[in-house]
């Protein structure tokens, strides 16, 4: 029974958030740090450089770390604040176990109790109901390093089909579209290419907050004379001042990129060459976008038919351009469609691969690239590989030591695994750097999936609003308490150092991982001393794959301020820009520059489905969710970091002044939003930044202050992303 | 007469008072110590220097009509109750407990409040005593008691080897001893705090902590000397001492000792900010958002019509001062904002 | 101790994406640590997303402290507008209200006005201070005057404002388009124009909603 063992308000009390202040040695301006220590910022996917200032094992503050060449000591509000983690009365210095009797649900107990306990409860369920029926959650703001190790434990260890990771709230659109068109799924190009582009299309991506160090490189590009243009609902901090911005129907992008490309081939501002030579599909996708004449395509998108039309011009008649995509088009049920469509347009122009012309996904977690590449992904095998090809599952079996045969195949999706929870098909269940009772959509479920579960240990190192339902919780480490590599937002590996030694009981993830085998009687493959030989592990894994790790070293990494995949030996540089005339591809092999055999880019036909859940007359708003600046996915760190609640202390929602009107509702008023699966009532923004038929609400916050509690649960069939971007609901002013 | 001429007649009159007041409480120089005649001087050029700065800084502005309007609104009689009422509550709270100091931090705090009980507690011991106003003279048939006369007059007696004696006789060696340790930690924080290091400038922040440390310890070795070591080296540490003083007293109208005199002008402003939340409050131009009182910001545009500032604009808003600061940030980002167009 | 001569701060508040990096960052500097300086705000939130940074911007004429009744505010000899003397400030709010910018805190629990000062324990020894090391959108930079024009190509670099009559010179820059043809940006010229710009006009830009 994993029904909460205290009210969630004793769990907070006894649990947080409470939000650390810079106090005592944090304030004093008398200190001399005993080292400051080179490393990189825990939060999103840019992985910004950072120097943490430590004192007797204590991170005090922070230094900018200049030397970095992505953010060349640019830092956002949350990497100011990042060190106000460490020393957190909230921290986890001891195990837990769950005691309904103890006032804060939680006991301590001894670590190694703890393991025993844990390992005991995977034995009974896995021997009871078979090995699928525990599944493991993980997440990708670990090292690659603990991703790799997790996809290793629950294939040889576990021998379990169902791990997944929270890279499925996020990357997985994008990844899948990137595979189907260029057979690769990495930022093609370096952001240094951003600023030498003549356009910069940008499409569902709030830059300024959810990737702030971008801006710099928008604005560079600005400033050398490109125009910029935006495709939002919102006017985002960096639509404010675009060339051009479109504000989309929430879920319409693909029919967006459909009528550019329209008009791009009624123009002729197609690269005919380029499509002739390098691609392939190309005829069969300008056969579908006839119909997206740009009437059609304003009818369906809402944006007026001239900002259309000059849209396509500008992107169909440069020379050089950047598109950079995000959550926006990819958080749908037609989320892959939508990458589909971004691609054709890149294409279709010719400017890919070269300097200065360049295609990206804007990678929303810490490791979201590294962390989607090394098998913590349910189908996947390290290296990129696919765990359904009988030569991928050959190598990694071999490099394990195991018996292809041994190994599972492909397991579900993480918001299936909640399905199977609920439906007693799983029974125990072990999470890492994941809160799916925030982050997941249609969150009432996935805490009724939770209450079924017979055994529930999780790993973390502050007690997150999922892992209060948990059995066991086993204290994990914090970013700076550990050292591996990191795949930041342009494909550049990165070197996370450990800054601080983990406190009390507290032991590094990887570890409590291989204490778990151990106790399984299982640790073979599990006795590694330091990450750093985990990582040998994994460049031979990750040999001949796509992501192709074995010529990057630690030592290397430091020298050269990261190193680009694929790089397949020492003697390599590694891949900086992708799709380069003669780069390294192992698959084309020579054929070409893109990753399929015959070295041709794959136009894909990009179909238009309205939302799974459009508007009706009883629901007849659509509500979007997005981030903040101040805070960080599912708000576990960010919640307890003084400066950046105080910043955004809850969530808001944000009305069009013209529909807050009509419902009768003022700045500031407490509103309520329902949807067919829960309701939320918050604070009303009322800003005419926004599209008149849409509301926002960010989503970082937990129980009754969660978004999540209204988004849907439908899914894009491929990558299986969850549709938090379009929903239906109504709302109203709450009784004051 | 112009600004400095007048400093120049306020300084004379002030020393030239400071000067009769010695010789009379000193009943003519009868009770007056010829050895002391240095600091006598240090302590009239002191007063004049003191009251010349003074002069000059009360002529500015920005000052005079704080110092002006400090004293209105402080007998304003409809504020003169509430006034009266609030005077010793800031003089206590500001001066005698440097509550302010105390949020700005525990360490400066100590280091202040020692430092001033110090010195306050050494000035009360020494001026007297050396303007003559203050001897002690011995019962004509009692040579082990002491009769205190004040400016003259006899009050009252103790007995020199007693509890009292003790510590009146050496309050000098307490008020450096309490001045030393505030010293201590006021140079402590200046020699390692990075803030400090980043503004501090020598003869404004450590020439007067260097010379308080020197008056106390020369203070002291002349005790020890006379107490311990049958006064060897004195008149050397006399001279010591008389020039650290002598150079503290010359120094007092020049670097931070001054704010000694300043600070009390706090009790004006408070004053004219207790009214001015009674007054009428003055409403932004562009905003509509009160943000201040009325009577400063007509106050504030006089001082800066004086000051030579043109900041009258057209347009009914009449002056720049009546737009409040965060309209006027927001004016430097929508002016420039507006070119890029 | 002093700000190298050839490095100067550039503002150009049309960059800003609002994030508050300069405010959290602002108060880790050690001249101020635990006190943010700079102010940044919603020129107005309802109607825009538009925020404007602004730090001290070290007048050659500075208001701020001619209207001091009691001396407290001082200029470095590199030309840094400091914050208030601690024994000397007495809190009178007289910079708040006179600043043309807008810039002076009052920290009325501490009794004393304190402002940007460059971060001066970074600046005086040749380091960015802090707002400008960390601004994501570097609508706060620091560096030369080489650097600004090379990265900056369309802008100009200006140090003089106009308020009414009033014309101000300062050591910090803003950032103008290449072909204005004043070099002096009349603030006060703005005081009634509409803050929604072109963007912000939405509904020009939609082909059809229903609400």
């Amino acid at each position: 029974m994993a029904k909460l063992p205290v009210s969630i308000e004793a769990l907070t009390k006894g649990f947080g958030p409470h939000t650390a202040q810079s106090i005592g040695k944090r304030v004093e301006t008398g200190i001399e740090p005993d080292r400051v220590v080179n490393t990189h910022c825990c939060f999103c996917g840019q992985q910004c450089g950072i120097q943490l200032k430590v004192k007797e094992n204590e991170v005090i503050g922070f230094e900018p770390r200049d030397s970095f060449p992505f953010n060349q000591g640019m830092l956002c509000p949350k990497g100011v604040k990042r060190y106000l983690q460490g020393s957190h009365p909230d921290r986890l210095l001891t195990a837990l176990e769950r005691n309904s009797e103890s006032s804060s649900g939680f006991i301590p107990i001894d670590y190694n109790k703890a393991i025993e306990r844990t390992a005991k409860e995977i034995t009974r369920i896995q021997s009871s109901f078979g090995a699928d029926a525990f599944a493991i959650l993980s997440g990708a703001s670990l090292t690659t390093e603990k991703t790799y190790l997790m996809g290793k434990f629950a294939r040889i260890c576990l021998k379990t089909a169902n791990i997944d990771y929270n890279g499925r709230l996020c990357m997985v659109s994008a990844a899948a579209g990137n595979k189907k068109a260029f057979g690769i799924d990495r930022a093609a190009n370096p952001w240094s290419d951003i600023p030498k582009a003549e356009v910069v299309w940008i499409s569902g991506a709030n830059i300024a907050e959810c990737a702030p160090i971008t801006t710099n490189y928008v604005w560079q590009a600005r400033e050398n004379g490109a125009k910029i243009i935006v495709v939002d609902p919102r006017i985002t901090p960096i639509a404010r001042t675009c060339h051009l911005f479109l504000p989309v129907k929430p879920g319409r992008d693909v029919a967006l990129f459909n009528g550019i490309l329209h008009l791009m081939i009624e123009h002729n501002w197609i690269n005919h060459e380029f499509i002739n030579s390098h691609t392939v599909g190309f005829e069969a996708v300008a056969q579908h976008v006839k119909e997206w004449t740009p009437k059609k395509t304003a009818e369906v998108t809402g944006i007026a038919e001239k900002l259309i039309r000059k849209a396509a011009e500008l992107w169909g008649r440069a020379e050089s351009s950047f598109l950079l995509h995000a959550r926006g088009i990819e958080h749908h049920s037609h989320g892959v469609e939508n990458v589909l469509g971004a691609i054709n347009i890149v294409l279709a122009s010719g400017r890919i691969g070269r300097e200065g012309c360049g295609y990206a996904t804007i990678t929303g977690q810490g490791n979201g690239q590294g962390g989607r590449e090394h098998g913590q992904k349910c189908d996947q095998l390290p290296g990129g590989r696919d765990i359904s090809n009988p030569e991928h599952r050959a190598y990694i079996a071999k490099v394990w030591g195991v018996n292809p045969d041994e190994l599972p195949q492909a397991g579900v999706d993480a918001y299936e695994i909640m399905r199977k929870i609920e439906r007693g098909e799983i029974r125990g269940l072990l999470t890492i750097c994941f809160n799916p009772k925030v982050s997941l959509p249609d969150n009432n479920f996935v805490t009724r999936a939770l209450e079924k579960l017979e055994f529930y240990a999780a790993i973390d190192f502050f007690l997150n609003e999922t892992a209060h339902h948990a059995d066991i919780v086993l204290p994990g480490s914090l970013h700076e308490e550990d050292e591996g590599v990191v795949t930041q937002i342009e494909g550049r590996v990165i070197k996370i150092n450990k800054v601080v030694d983990p406190p009390g009981d507290a032991k590094q993830d990887w570890k409590i991982i291989q204490d778990i085998a151990k106790s399984l009687g299982r640790e073979r493959g599990f006795t590694f001393s330091t990450p750093a030989e985990i990582f040998q592990e994994l460049r031979i894994a990750s040999k001949g794959g796509i992501a192709d790790y074995s010529g990057i070293t630690y030592d290397r990494i430091e020298q050269q301020n990261g190193i680009f995949w694929p790089c397949p030996s020492e003697e390599h540089t590694g891949t900086v820009r992708l799709f380069e005339e003669g780069s390294f591809n192992p698959i084309a092999k020579g054929n070409g520059r893109f990753y399929f055999p015959d070295g041709k880019a794959r136009f894909n036909l990009a179909l238009y489905k309205p939302p799974a859940e459009d508007v009706d007359e009883e629901f007849p708003i659509i509500l979007t969710t997005g981030r903040v600046v101040s805070h960080f996915l599912s708000g576990t760190q960010t919640r307890r970091i003084g400066p950046l609640v105080d910043q955004t202390p809850s969530p808001f929602v944000e009305i069009h002044p013209r529909l807050a009107d009509r419902l009768g509702i003022k700045n500031g008023d407490m509103t309520t939003v329902v949807s067919r699966r829960g309701e939320i009532t918050i604070k009303a923004q009322i800003v005419n930044t926004i599209r008149p038929d849409t509301v926002f609400i960010p989503y970082h916050w937990p129980g009754k202050q969660s978004a999540n509690q209204l988004t849907i649960a439908a899914q894009d069939p491929i990558s299986k992303i969850p549709e938090y971007k379009v929903c239906a609901v109504k709302l109203f002013r709450a009784e004051q | 007469m112009g600004g400095s001429l007048r400093g120049l007649f306020y300084a004379t009159a002030v020393t030239a008072i400071v000067a009769v007041a010695i010789v009379v409480g000193s009943r003519n120089l009868a009770h007056f110590d010829g050895a002391l005649v240095g600091y006598t001087f240090a302590v009239l050029f002191a007063a004049f220097g003191i009251t010349y700065r003074y002069s000059i800084w009360l002529q500015r502005p920005p000052t005079a009509l704080y110092w002006r309007r400090g004293w209105q609104v402080f007998f304003r009689p409809k504020y003169l109750l509430h006034n009266i009422v609030h005077w010793p509550k800031r003089v206590f709270t500001d001066f005698a407990f440097n509550k302010f100091i105390f949020r700005r931090g525990r360490g400066r705090w100590i280091a202040h409040l020692l430092i001033m009980w110090g010195c306050l507690l050494a000035v009360a011991i020494t001026f007297p005593l050396v303007f003559g106003w203050i001897h002690f003279e011995t019962f004509a048939d009692n040579l082990s008691w002491y009769r205190v006369y004040i400016f003259g007059f006899p009050t009252f007696s103790f007995p020199v080897y007693s509890i009292v004696g003790f510590f009146i006789f050496h309050g000098l060696v307490w008020a450096s001893i309490i001045v030393i340790c505030g010293v201590v930690i006021a140079m402590r924080r200046r020699l390692r705090d990075h803030a400090a290091g980043a503004l501090q400038q020598f003869g404004e922040d450590f020439v007067p902590l260097i010379l308080l440390f020197a008056v106390s310890v020369t203070g002291l070795m002349l005790t020890a000397s006379y107490s311990w070591m049958k006064g060897s080296g004195y008149e050397f540490l006399a001279m010591l001492h008389a020039i650290s003083v002598i150079f503290t007293l010359l120094w007092l109208p020049f670097g931070k000792f001054f704010h000694i005199f300043q600070r009390p002008a706090q009790l004006g402003v408070s004053f004219y900010k207790e009214v001015g939340k009674f007054e009428p409050k003055a409403k932004c131009r562009r905003c509509g958002e009160e943000f201040a009182s009325q009577m400063h910001i007509q106050d504030l545009i006089e001082v800066e019509k004086q000051l030579g500032y043109r900041y009258e604009i057209g347009s009914g808003i009449e002056h720049y001062q009546w737009i409040c600061p965060s309209c006027r940030r927001c004016l430097f980002a929508i002016s420039q904002g507006k070119l890029w167009q | 101790m002093s700000v190298p001569d050839n490095l100067g701060f550039f503002i150009d508040p049309n960059r800003c994406i609002g994030c508050q990096s300069c405010v959290q960052a602002c108060s880790e500097c050690d001249t101020h640590k635990g006190k943010s300086m700079i102010q940044l705000q919603y020129v107005d939130r309802s109607s825009s997303i538009q925020t404007v940074p602004v730090v001290c911007m070290h007048c050659s004429s500075p208001t701020c402290a001619e209207v001091c009744p009691s001396d407290a505010i001082k200029r470095t000899e590199d030309g840094v507008m400091q914050t208030a003397r601690k024994p000397r400030c007495i809190a009178c709010s007289n910079c708040v209200l006179a600043c043309p910018f807008g810039i002076p805190k009052m920290q009325t629990e501490l009794e004393m006005m304190m402002k940007c000062d460059m971060c001066y324990d970074r600046s005086s020894v040749g380091k960015k201070p802090m707002c400008a090391t960390v601004c994501p959108s570097q609508a706060l930079f620091f560096g030369t005057k080489e650097e600004i024009e090379k990265l900056r190509p369309r802008s100009q670099v200006s140090n003089e404002f106009k308020f009414g009559k009033q014309i101000i010179k300062t050591k910090v820059h803003i950032m103008l388009p290449k072909f204005t043809p004043t070099k002096v940006l009349d603030v006060t010229a703005a005081m009634h124009e509409p803050v929604v710009d072109k963007n912000f006009d939405l509904e020009s830009l939609l082909d059809n909603f229903e609400v």
